[in-house]
């Protein structure tokens, strides 16, 4: 992974493409949880979900990817476990909001969902912030330093 | 052009905060964070046209459009600041110009669309089927979003890029003569 330029490169690339892909589709949702578009069907919104798992799951094969090629400098990171934290409770989000409104179009929106959404864009924000910061804030690239 | 932009860069502050500890990855976050606005608003309203989750009324998806737009011009603004801070870095690299001319096509393809079919989409109802040509343009504008992001992540990967530049292969073989 490494010493290969193709597939490292493609990883990164495919990192930043799914990121845009699960941020995008979780903003759209939560901006008309909030309010925006009121009469656009959170229930039919929801359907884009199914894109937003097969995104997600590229993060997260793309982001092994990324590991593997330089474990030491993202484990010894805290940053690293910010943003893998705000992913997975992100995620986890997406999942509860997924299954309160996907294909219940009579449901209303109530105030614990409005909560979760204002929560999601934080954790989002979080997430691609951390994911920038990640290269500037290692201060160890090798584990062969130690050795 | 470089020196244009580099006084820009420092009358405006723009230089100082870029070369603070912080400044550029501040900027690289919030450039990031106006794509993913844009790929969640002008993304999906593209898939919607290309027919996914088509029980969805388009003309109810475009209201997030002005969203994707701020997006944009988050996108606009800090990649002024990367491009007036360190213009050398960026103006000779095929990187940023393929991005450009990916955003370029975007534009055309955008402007064309709002000029021909915008308004037959957007006064459909809810599962109405949408034109061939509505189909294409969102394709194109989807591909070339897509390869935005990609570009943007080959400006700072391959530096110099000759084995994926095809039209830097003749600067290289003219400078090695």
């Amino acid at each position: 992974m490494r010493e290969s330029g193709v597939a490292f490169f493609s990883s990164l690339t495919l990192h930043s493409l799914a990121m845009a892909f699960v941020v995008g589709i979780n903003f759209a949702v939560a901006l008309r949880l909030v309010g925006i578009a009121p009469r656009l069907e959170i229930s039919a919104l929801c359907r884009f979900y199914a894109i937003h798992w097969y995104a997600a799951a590229l993060i997260f094969i793309s982001g092994a990817a990324l590991l593997l090629a330089y474990p030491a400098k993202a484990l010894t990171n805290p940053v690293f476990y910010i943003k893998l934290c705000a992913v997975v409770i992100g995620l986890l989000i997406s999942k509860r909001i997924q299954s309160t409104f996907l294909n219940k179009p009579k449901i209303s929106i109530d105030s614990a969902s409005i909560k979760l959404a204002y929560i999601s864009i934080a954790l989002w924000i979080i997430t691609l912030t951390a994911g920038r910061f990640l290269a500037y804030t290692h201060s160890i690239l090798l584990a062969s330093r130690f050795y | 052009m470089i020196d244009f932009l580099l006084n820009f860069s420092q009358a405006t502050g723009i230089y100082a905060f870029m070369n603070s500890p912080w400044g550029w990855p501040i900027a690289e976050s919030i450039h990031f964070f106006g794509l993913c606005l844009l790929i969640g608003t002008v993304g999906l309203f593209d898939l919607r046209m290309m027919g996914f989750a088509n029980e969805i009324t388009l003309s109810e998806l475009h209201r997030l459009i002005p969203i994707g737009v701020a997006g944009y011009l988050l996108n606009v603004i800090t990649g002024t600041m990367f491009l007036s801070t360190a213009p050398d870095q960026y103006l000779y690299n095929p990187a940023v110009q393929s991005k450009l001319f990916f955003m370029l096509i975007a534009g055309i393809n955008m402007l064309f669309f709002y000029a021909t079919t915008a308004a037959d989409v957007k006064s459909g109802a809810g599962a109405s089927p949408v034109i061939l040509r509505a189909k294409m343009m969102a394709g194109i504008s989807l591909a070339c979003w897509c390869a935005v992001i990609v570009c943007g992540r080959l400006i700072t990967y391959y530096r110099p890029p000759y084995h994926w530049c095809l039209w830097c292969l003749s600067t290289v073989s003219s400078r090695s003569n």
